[in-house]
């Protein structure tokens, strides 16, 4: 499934530079013109608007009717209940506790990496040797299949024998059983993401940064700011609106956290794969989402679920939003 | 959900591999005489049709197919498979929709129970004349697949008998007798396993421990009462079935009395335990010896096998369903017919280890006197033939699988230090009272 | 390339280990699939595990095309990715376009429905979005894995953002005075400029549509599979066979970072290129 959303919204700056074209001069205004102004930025949103009608509003809907529903996966509808599912939802302490760990490792993930993404971009933007190497080798976590990702994470995570484990228990710290507490298998998995999507986020920021001119930054360097100093003066300021960008799509990708507490349940065991361990230590919205409706065939709950965590990320996309501007004003 | 129910898990695969060779050898005859049989149903000029089936790992079906496709010239036979979790989230999915399903799908038991109680949405093989297979079968092993309104929705392959797995090295190191007789004599009943838990554990080799887990031996302690989870209204009685709670207290003393590796079956953490030999005993279903002589390279001989304490029982097994959505019912009951037959049957325990389900070939020679090297020429035939003959039944509910997947994680937790077993089977309660 | 400042300045030097190190970090994992595809299964069950590979990566990969239909999956899986990857960037340009640089009523509206609509939980659609594919017979048919991926909001925000940015409005009101229509505005000034990002845009698509596995796996049958549900059969069973995957999983994956490698000249160069024009 898709783990990486989207969502444009365009922030104040970017609505003020990007303004909409106004042609100063409208040249001849024959009627064809003028038709082709008014139509054609219609026809060029509509492809996606209508696919995704289709594809995407069509299921959404469709859930949100379920949702008024008591409805097995497997038996069907067994009648309208009206707000029930919701009403259970308030008080289901599964799902809030999913709700608090989904916020956990966003947070945990989505903080250190785009940290970390900003910091190798900023790296990689200037002319270095073996750039292409750089680039490419960034992108490797994010192209290899989750099977390997298990395997590898599974060795390094593992509580007896455990590349990490093994360190930590050389360096006097003790084991640490990862997948039993909520701490560590937090940053367990927030690890996974990090070291998944840095390389992709820094790329998108290195598009980015690659259209600051190049002429802020010389004069900058002839003022005498450090490098880090041109980071938090030119560069941040100048891709602003890619930031927002990527702390939105971050925020909706974290709420969205899915393959990785499932394949780290699974060490604990079958049983623990849409639990999110023993415990629920480890259990997201979107594996909540999973155990109710794939698990359970609890369709209607699981609907009713899906509805109360849209909310959840629109509300978090939200606050993500005013922290994102107020930094901005801070920082222009 | 997999361990809890101890579903049968996929052999390694074998597909053009020796056992499979080995497989395709040892049906001839008795595949030949079937074939014969349904040999003119299969008349030239029959529209060309593909049947898929739809498995989670390796059943050793591949040359048998084969057999099935010469006495059926206008059948081709795909097989899916997938993992487990997936083939049953999957199945659940197509079954739901009406549209996606293989021909003939395989369902482990733990959800067998989830689809007798929708009977409309597979065939009745009665249709095509399973009735008459009734009498072979273990009676128990027949009715799991038998829906309220007296539909046979599926046909049993294997059932999952149980017995014990021990290292004869670990246990000589520990000042046990290795000897698989005095071994099982050892153990009667549950409570004097602990009790032997105690003394491999006082001598034990560094390193190892008495059991994996608590989680297989739960289940195998539980598939012993004549009732489990559920009672035979469907009802769940996990709370008040005091055989239930029994099973919960000796499993857990287990951890208490530090006879536990902590490890949950069926993970990777598990697999390199047996590398490792972490742990001296593990609770045997029939189709578990494959899995164990996958992950124990060079350990040929050190295993061995026992009677499994209280004697019998059974922890997973397969029955075999054509889905009303397919498109070719009436090929698809006549393989799912074929593939549970008794030859078959045999020729699947021989390559591979699952145990039939079909009680006549538990006194054939060919079964009875079956051995298996690896084990220390274990009387595997035997052992799992007394087994499955002293089991008592056991009905399995809707939900078995969530209801047995609440309380896995219960011990899971306990095993983990996490909670204490009380505090972990009050949660477990709760969780299975959210069980619909 | 030369470098702005001396090539042996310490700065330097630190940032070519800094990022030698994470390379390492990243690469990592790949070389990892090489060693475990590469021996037998048995050998993941040592502590500790090899770190060199072992002789049986050629066996394993023959076993992995004698096991599941995987010439048939690499070719539909580059079949489902190159197409999403071409209509992702086609579509997602042009609406970025459009929302970036043109004026229309229910701009902002439309562009935060767009947003909006990144949000719901994939999940659940599942199901709908199955029987939906059952009406349309698209089931196991390439279109259902294809047609809902056809475009993105993603897709759309990125060009929306980079479009914003990099598109000089007077570069488009010069055009307009040379009467240019604004479809071939898209074309001739436009789509040059949004080059760098289409190619990282599509770099990503294609990966990601690689990757996916959720819902070809349950739309699609094994018999005509992607890449990656014919990697789930391969893991499939009790008996993790983890050589056998890691070969399926880099059978997989190498295509993919060939051309990566391949292109990654080019997409650089575009980026560069973009740079200089924006």
């Amino acid at each position: 499934m898709a783990l990486r959303q989207t969502d444009p919204l365009p922030t104040a700056t970017a609505r003020r530079r990007t303004g909409p074209t106004r042609a100063r001069h409208r040249p001849g205004g024959s009627r064809w013109n003028r038709f082709d102004r008014a139509v054609s930025p219609y026809a060029y949103v509509s492809p996606f608007l209508v696919i995704f009608a289709v594809f995407g509003l069509f299921p959404l809907l469709y859930t949100a009717w379920v949702a008024l529903h008591d409805w097995s996966l497997l038996k069907g509808d067994q009648g309208f209940v009206g707000l029930d599912n919701f009403r259970t939802l308030l008080s289901d302490g599964n799902f809030w506790n999913a709700a608090f760990n989904t916020a956990s490792i966003g947070v945990l993930s989505a903080v250190p990496q785009l940290l970390l993404a900003l910091w190798l971009a900023h790296l990689l933007n200037r002319p270095l040797k073996a750039q292409t190497f750089y680039r490419i080798t960034l992108l490797l976590p994010n192209v290899t299949s989750v099977v390997a990702v298990v395997v590898i994470f599974s060795q390094l995570f593992g509580r007896d024998y455990g590349l990490i484990n093994m360190v930590l228990t050389h360096l006097g710290a003790g084991r640490v059983d990862w997948q039993a507490g909520t701490a560590s298998s937090h940053v367990a998995i927030a690890l996974m993401i990090i070291w998944r999507w840095t390389g992709y986020n820094a790329l998108i920021y290195l598009a980015a940064m690659q259209a600051v001119p190049r002429e802020l930054y010389e004069a900058a360097t002839i003022d005498g700011a450090s490098r880090l100093k041109q980071l938090r003066s030119i560069t941040v300021p100048m891709i602003k609106p890619t930031l927002l960008f990527t702390m939105i799509v971050s925020t909706i990708g974290s709420m969205q956290i899915m393959a990785e507490p499932m394949l780290f349940g699974a060490q604990v065991g079958p049983a623990a794969i849409a639990t999110g361990g023993a415990g629920r230590k480890f259990q997201t919205l979107s594996l909540y989402l999973y155990e109710l409706g794939f698990r359970n065939f609890d369709f209607g709950y699981a609907s009713a679920a899906a509805w109360l965590m849209l909310l959840l990320v629109m509300v978090a996309v939200g606050v993500n939003f005013l922290l994102a501007r107020r930094m901005k004003g801070g920082l222009s | 959900m997999r361990p809890t129910l101890g579903g049968r898990r996929a052999r390694p695969r074998t597909r053009g591999g020796t056992p499979a060779r080995a497989l395709s050898a040892t049906i001839t005859a008795g595949a030949l005489l079937l074939a014969g049989a349904c040999g003119g149903s299969a008349a030239a000029g029959k529209e060309n049709i593909t049947l898929s089936v739809g498995l989670f790992g390796d059943f050793g079906f591949e040359p048998l197919y084969r057999r099935f496709e010469q006495a059926h010239p206008n059948v081709r036979i795909k097989e899916r498979q997938a993992t487990y979790d997936d083939h049953h989230t999957n199945l659940a999915a197509h079954i739901a929709t009406g549209s996606g399903a293989a021909d003939v799908e395989a369902i482990e038991v733990g959800y067998i129970g989830t689809y007798t109680a929708q009977p409309q949405r597979f065939v009745d093989l009665r249709k095509y004349g399973a009735s008459t297979r009734q009498s072979e079968y273990l009676a128990w092993k027949w009715q799991q697949g038998v829906a309220a309104n007296g539909a046979v929705i599926g046909l049993g392959t294997d059932v999952g008998g149980l017995a014990l797995c021990y290292r004869r090295d670990l246990f000589a190191k520990a000042g046990l007798p290795a000897d698989r007789a005095k071994v099982s004599a050892l153990w009667p009943t549950w409570q004097a396993f602990l009790d032997t838990g105690r003394r491999f554990a006082a001598k034990a080799p560094s390193g190892a421990k008495f059991v994996d887990g608590p989680g297989e031996f739960f289940r195998a302690m539980v598939a012993q009462a004549p009732e489990g989870v559920y009672d035979r209204q469907d009802k769940v009685v996990a709370a008040t079935n005091p055989a239930v709670k029994q099973a919960w207290d000796l499993s857990t003393r287990m951890v208490a009395d530090g006879l536990s590796a902590k490890l949950t079956s069926f993970t990777p953490a598990w697999d390199t335990g047996f590398a490792k030999s972490s742990f001296a005993t593990v609770a045997c279903p029939a189709w578990m010896m494959a899995y164990i002589q996958e992950h124990s390279p060079g350990s040929s001989g050190r295993w061995d096998i026992a009677a499994i304490p209280g004697g019998g029982g059974s922890a997973g097994g397969t029955h075999l369903t054509v889905p009303t959505q397919s498109k070719h019912q009436k090929e698809a009951a006549e393989l799912v017919q074929f593939l549970s037959a008794a030859p078959q049957q045999e020729a699947v325990f021989k390559a591979i280890g699952n145990f039939p389900s079909l009680p006549a070939l538990y006194d054939k020679p060919e079964v009875r006197d079956h051995t298996n090297p690896f084990f220390n020429g274990a009387p595997v035939g035997k052992i799992y033939a007394d087994s499955a003959k002293s089991l008592d039944p056991q009905h399995l509910g809707p939900a078995e699988g969530q209801v047995r997947a609440a309380i896995g994680n219960g011990l899971t937790r306990v095993d983990q230090g996490r909670q204490s077993p009380d505090q972990a089977w009050k949660q477990a309660l709760d969780d299975v009272s959210k069980v619909k | 390339m030369t470098g702005l400042r001396a090539r042996g300045s310490l700065p330097h030097r630190l940032t070519h280990l800094t990022l030698i190190g994470v390379a390492f970090f990243s690469a990592f994992p790949i070389y990892w699939s090489v060693i475990v595809a590469s021996q037998d299964n048995g050998a993941m069950a040592e502590v500790p595990p090899p770190m060199v590979p072992g002789g049986n990566l050629l066996a394993n990969i023959a076993k992995v095309f004698d096991t599941a239909p995987f010439a048939l999956a690499l070719l539909n899986s580059l079949i489902v990715a190159g197409s999403i990857t071409l209509s992702v960037v086609f579509f997602s340009t042009l609406a970025g376009f459009a929302f970036a640089k043109l004026r229309f009523r229910g701009r902002t509206l439309l562009l935060g429905l767009t947003v909006g609509t990144m949000m719901i939980p994939t999940q659940l659609g599942i199901i709908p979005l199955y029987m939906l594919m059952i009406k349309l017979h698209w089931t196991g048919t390439l279109y259902a894995v294809i047609a809902p991926a056809l475009v993105n909001a993603f897709g759309v925000f990125f060009m929306t953002q980079y479009l914003s940015r990099a598109l000089p409005t007077e570069l488009l009101e010069a055009a307009r005075v040379d009467g240019c229509g604004n479809w071939r505005l898209f074309w001739h000034v436009v789509a040059p400029v949004a080059r760098p990002a289409a190619a990282v845009l599509g770099m990503l698509t294609f990966m990601t549509a690689w990757n996916d596995y959720f819902w070809p796996l349950v739309v699609l049958t094994p018999d005509d599979p992607t890449v990656q549900v014919a990697l789930s059969a391969l893991a499939s069973g009790y008996v993790q066979d983890f050589s056998l995957g890691l070969a399926g999983t880099a059978v997989a994956t190498l295509p993919l970072v060939l051309v990566f490698a391949l292109l990654g000249k080019r997409i650089i160069g575009g980026i560069m290129q973009g740079a200089v024009k924006g």
